[in-house]
């Protein structure tokens, strides 16, 4: 029988087990990796320095885990702070991007070769309302593990997810075929 | 401008859109990076704790001087029946504690029960 990851947590604790971290970073990477190329705007290279540095911070850190979360809501958190971090490091707008806003007004400027390409549609969206979209609708935590892992009040998620969604669905429609 | 789609279609269409990426040698890279396991030497601590346990019993039985031997004898008069049935309680009591210890220290069994401590 396959160990779950409260199984794999519990070897960590009590034995302090690297293999069993070890699949618990296979099992994780994918995800955190994904959120973080989104975060990024796929900057390959810094999201996978980013993602190391997370599990290395999840692995030091794993005592305070209470399990009271899914383990991916938790890695989730403590990507979204080192992504954070760097920005701040980096001098970089955590917020609205102008440019991305005039290219999302105005879909006909986007590469016809991009046209139906979700990600990147997913791409033009202002940060805060695309990291939401990517973790409600992508990855499939809800409003309030959203909330927890952005550490913003529960109504700007939703707000956020809602918005994000509709500018996905009118982006979309926009470069639809005729 | 075309029909826009509905929301469930729109999340189905993100999920299947984000692609599974490949370890890589991504996980090798991250366990490379780990700190060297902090190997406990456990059974020194075992060994000590049994240590103290011995030493503290020794002690405190020279220091009641006839006590514990008298309440031994007093405790051998007893009816078979009786101390049993006290050895028993005293298994459950023990053994309830354990439980909760390691319901507390299992987050698979506290999941599995929901309890919150």
């Amino acid at each position: 029988m396959e160990l779950t990851d409260a199984g794999f947590i519990a070897r960590v604790l009590a034995n302090d087990d690297q293999h069993a971290f070890g699949e618990l970073v296979r099992r994780h990477q994918s995800s955190v990796r994904g959120l973080l190329r989104q975060l990024t705007r796929t900057d390959i290279s810094l999201a996978d320095d980013l993602a190391q540095e997370t599990f290395l911070r999840a692995y030091k850190n794993i005592r305070s885990f209470r399990g009271e979360a899914r383990f991916s809501t938790w890695l989730y958190r403590i990507a979204y702070n080192c992504f954070r971090e760097d920005a701040r490091k980096r001098k970089e707008l955590v917020g609205v991007d102008e440019a991305q806003l005039q290219a999302e007004h105005d879909p006909q400027t986007v590469d016809p070769g991009l046209r139906h390409d979700l990600m990147h549609a997913l791409n033009l969206l202002p940060r805060n309302e695309r990291t939401a979209v990517v973790l409600c609708c992508q990855n499939g935590l809800s409003h309030d593990e959203a909330a927890r892992v952005l550490d913003i009040p529960l109504g700007t998620v939703k707000t956020n997810v809602l918005r994000g969604r509709e500018k996905l669905k009118r982006t979309l429609a926009a470069w639809g075929p005729n | 401008m075309n029909a826009m789609i509905d929301d469930e279609t729109l999340d189905r269409q993100l999920r299947e859109a984000a692609p599974y990426i490949d370890d890589d040698g991504f996980t090798a890279r991250v366990m490379a990076s780990l700190p060297a396991a902090q190997r406990d030497p456990r059974w020194l601590r075992a060994m000590i704790l049994l240590g103290l346990a011995i030493l503290g019993s020794g002690i405190a039985y020279v220091l009641s001087g006839g006590f514990i031997r008298e309440g031994m004898i007093q405790l051998s008069n007893f009816p078979i029946w009786l101390l049993l049935v006290f050895a028993f309680g005293c298994g459950l009591v023990v053994g309830a504690f354990a439980v909760i210890f390691a319901i507390r220290k299992t987050p698979e069994v506290r999941d599995l029960t929901r309890l919150e401590f």
